[in-house]
């Protein structure tokens, strides 16, 4: 029951796993895209941007250039920076100049350490990458100062022509620190939404896999109460009816209520068999009774009438005894029965072994053998009383069908999860149709047994849920094998037997 | 004739309003380099002064260049002007200025012309500024462009080949803040705008200091076209002359840190005259010495 429990949740915890991974990896696909996405269009705006401010520096460049009017062209080129950036302080121009088409700085927003008049030198690899390609453009373009994802700046290259000659170059780099602020803020803006979403979806999928599981934890429920053998009534209206999961419960419910009928006709019939064997069983008291009654009435009553013949007294005195002694064999047996179906007494298999010596004084000195083969291990737990029941009745059994003399076997092993307890005899054997009477009560093939022998064998195997066959053929002997659980469990025998 | 006497009082009238709308024109008057001219809500009181005083509008009019300046008071486009004295010296044919009025500054009508450099550079002589960047504010200013280039000269520069470059700002104020900016290593202001410029606007021109202050030259005078009416004229000499006589006139006059304005004998722009005569026999001396192959570098 617990374990099914647990095994339904691990069902439900992997659909919410399920769900969860789904849903997270589709929402931070979905968010790695965005944040990628706008990686590439915060780059092209500021490429944009850079591109933009360069040609609005060229625009008016053009003529103070052919003026040679440097005030201007510094003005103009402080004028468009300083627009850009707002204020002075903010980073986002890390430089701009207008070059000549030679490299000589015609303007530059940070003169003091790019002298105007003077060749621009540049000091590091990239700057002077960036200063050979401004000066071999024929074309805008745009200098990327690194690479896709560690770009510290991006430039923005235009020449500047007047007659299709070219006569100077703006050159105009932005610092990517705003781009990478705004990809940070927006990539924490995507992954804060992303996760929320994961979160919501989680928690719907979550409400989603308890609402599946649940009519299906209620079937669990329910059959594992079948296998205890109640049957319980389903709440049938919490299932979808035309799912497949309500089509389920239909069938349960109907399967349920069959194996109920089917249990309901079980009942009736053992109870019916109960009374035909103790119908059975009462007639056979009755009969086996009466025979000795009526043979000690009909004793009694010749004595009544000659009370002083001594010579019927001497002949039907023992035959009054004989009758009586009869009458408790029968009762003893009943009783016997009664009383080993009450006790409950565990041991190890050496418990069989005691047997040896209760066998030896009833084959007393017939000429009968014996062989003994155990070999059980001591782990194995037995019943005591009912096993040794069992074993001694099967001894008794043989040692009467061999009457005189012959060999009897008995060998006790394990047979994977089955004990098994053998007894061979080399007598004459049994008749088909005896056979098929063999444990009915009171059934005998000897004007002085009870019959109730075999039949309180087959009585206690079936107790302790084994089964017992028997192998036989006229003339060849016969072999009893009764078959035991392996494992027998107290709890359960003792319930067996209450 | 009764028909003449009839029209008499017609022409009278016409007359008159042609007078009356010759009142309402707005006296023109243009600004050079020579002042500060991005104060225009001062230039607006100033105008408001000048036009009550003188019962007529006056309007300011500004230009990039004295160049422009003096096309315009040629051409009959402006009346007055406050031009430089170089300009005034230069010979017209014929001339259409007359000079009107000097400002007194610091007690007298006159100025200098200074030679700036950026305050944390090592420059301590022009001479050391040779192979640098030089601003000049405009080709016909005296202190801005005439006096370095006759000062170079005198000290045997070739003024030509003297600096490395050489830009003009058309703007004092401009030309301070290109030495502050770094953009040129040096310039040439005249002494009254630095001087200003160091009271009204110190974050500027304290980046910059003077290494070379000139003699005193005549202080940028105020002219008249020679056509404007005497009545105008003496309007205008009247309300300028006595602004410091009273508390509204004293007031635009401290704005502009002057004492007032004077008149004074065009002499005082003799100094400009000659130099800017040696610096023309030098030119032609020294474009001869070109032609000949001669030219020293």
């Amino acid at each position: 029951m617990g374990s099914t429990r647990i095994s339904l949740n691990n069902l439900s915890a992997k659909f919410l796993m399920v769900i969860s991974i789904i849903v997270a990896s589709v929402g931070f696909t979905i968010g790695a895209a965005v944040i990628i996405q706008d990686w590439f269009r915060f780059q092209q705006s500021l490429e944009e941007k850079s591109l933009l401010l360069a040609h609005s520096i060229a625009l008016s460049a053009s003529e103070a250039i052919l003026q040679n009017d440097t005030w201007s062209l510094h003005k103009n080129l402080r004028k468009t920076a300083l627009r850009a950036n707002g204020n002075e302080r903010d980073t986002g121009i890390l430089s701009g100049m207008v070059l000549d088409p030679q490299g000589v700085v015609l303007a530059h927003i940070d003169p003091a350490n790019n002298p105007i008049g003077l060749s621009l030198s540049p000091a590091t690899a990239v700057d002077k990458k960036a200063f050979s390609e401004s000066l071999q453009a024929k074309t805008a373009k745009v200098f990327h100062g690194g690479s896709l994802f560690n770009d510290p700046f991006i430039e923005g290259i235009v020449p500047v022509f007047s007659d299709r000659k070219k006569i100077g170059i703006v050159r105009l780099r932005l610092s990517t620190v705003e781009l990478y602020s705004q990809a940070r803020r927006s990539a924490m803006t995507v992954l804060a939404t992303t996760t929320l979403l994961v979160l919501i979806g989680s928690f719907f999928g979550a409400l989603f896999s308890r609402r599946l599981i649940k009519p299906l934890t209620i079937l669990a429920n329910g059959m594992q109460s079948i296998g205890r053998g109640q049957f319980p009534d389903l709440p049938l209206d919490i299932f979808d009816k035309k799912g497949e999961i309500g089509q389920l419960a239909k069938s349960f419910k109907w399967m349920s209520r069959q194996l109920e009928d089917k249990k309901q006709l079980e009942d009736e019939m053992a109870a019916n068999e109960k009374m035909v064997a103790l119908g059975r069983i009462s007639a056979g008291v009755a009969h086996e009774v009466n025979n000795p009654l009526a043979g000690i009435l009909n004793c009694l009553d010749t004595l009544k009438k000659h009370p002083d013949d001594k010579e019927l007294v001497d002949r039907y005195l023992p035959i009054i005894e004989k009758g009586l002694h009869r009458i408790r064999q029968i009762v003893a047996s009943l009783l016997g029965e009664l009383r080993v179906e009450g006790k409950q007494e565990f041991s190890d298999p050496s418990c069989l072994d005691d047997l040896w010596e209760l066998a030896l004084i009833e084959i007393d000195d017939k000429p009968i053998q014996l062989n003994w083969d155990n070999r059980l291990d001591k782990e194995v737990v037995l019943n005591k009383h009912r096993v040794q029941q069992i074993v001694l009745n099967m001894l008794k059994n043989a040692f009467q069908v061999l009457k005189n003399q012959g060999t009897v076997d008995f060998r006790a092993f394990r047979d994977g999860n089955c004990l098994v307890l053998e007894v061979q005899d080399d007598g004459p054997g049994i008749t088909k149709e005896n056979k098929d009477r063999l444990f009915d009560p009171f059934f005998s093939t000897r004007p002085d047994g009870t019959g109730l022998g075999l039949w309180i064998t087959y009585r206690m195997v079936q107790s302790l849920g084994g089964s017992i066959d028997v192998i036989s053929e006229k003339g060849k002997g016969t072999t009893f094998q009764v078959f035991l659980p392996a494992q027998q469990d107290k709890q359960e025998t003792q319930k067996e037997t209450a | 004739m009764k028909r003449v006497l009839l029209l008499f009082p017609v022409l009278l009238s016409l007359l008159f309003i042609s007078v009356r709308a010759e009142e309402r024109k707005p006296v023109r008057f243009g600004l050079t380099a020579v002042v500060v001219r991005e104060n225009l809500r001062f230039f607006d009181d100033m105008a408001d002064y000048l036009s009550q005083k003188m019962g007529r509008p006056v309007k300011f009019v500004q230009r990039k260049s004295y160049r422009e300046i003096m096309d315009m008071l040629e051409s009959g486009k402006l009346e007055f002007a406050w031009i430089c004295g170089y300009p005034f010296i230069q010979k017209r044919k014929p001339e259409y200025l007359k000079l009107l009025t000097v400002p007194i500054y610091k007690g007298a009508p006159f100025y200098r012309s200074y030679i700036i450099v950026h305050h944390d550079s090592s420059y301590k002589d022009i001479a050391e500024l040779k192979g640098s960047v030089f601003a000049f504010s405009d080709p016909d200013s005296n202190s801005g462009f005439l006096y370095p280039q006759f000062f170079l000269t005198t000290r045997n520069f070739n003024f030509n080949q003297f600096f490395r470059q050489t830009f003009f700002t058309y703007n004092h104020a401009e030309t301070v803040e290109a030495v502050a900016a770094r953009v040129a290593d040096g310039g040439a202001v005249d002494s009254y705008i630095w001087d200003f410029l160091k009271k009204t606007n110190p974050q500027i021109a304290q980046k910059t200091r003077v290494i070379h202050a000139s003699s005193l030259f005549g202080f940028p005078p105020i002219v008249a076209r020679k056509s404007v009416s005497v009545d105008l004229t003496k309007k205008m000499t009247r309300a300028l002359t006595e602004m410091n006589k009273n508390p509204a006139g004293k007031q635009l006059l401290n704005t502009l840190h002057l004492d007032g304005f004077g008149q004074f004998s065009a002499d005082i722009f003799d100094d400009i005259k000659v130099m800017a005569e040696k610096i023309k026999n030098r030119q032609i001396t020294s474009s001869l010495d070109r032609l000949n192959g001669t030219a020293k570098p």
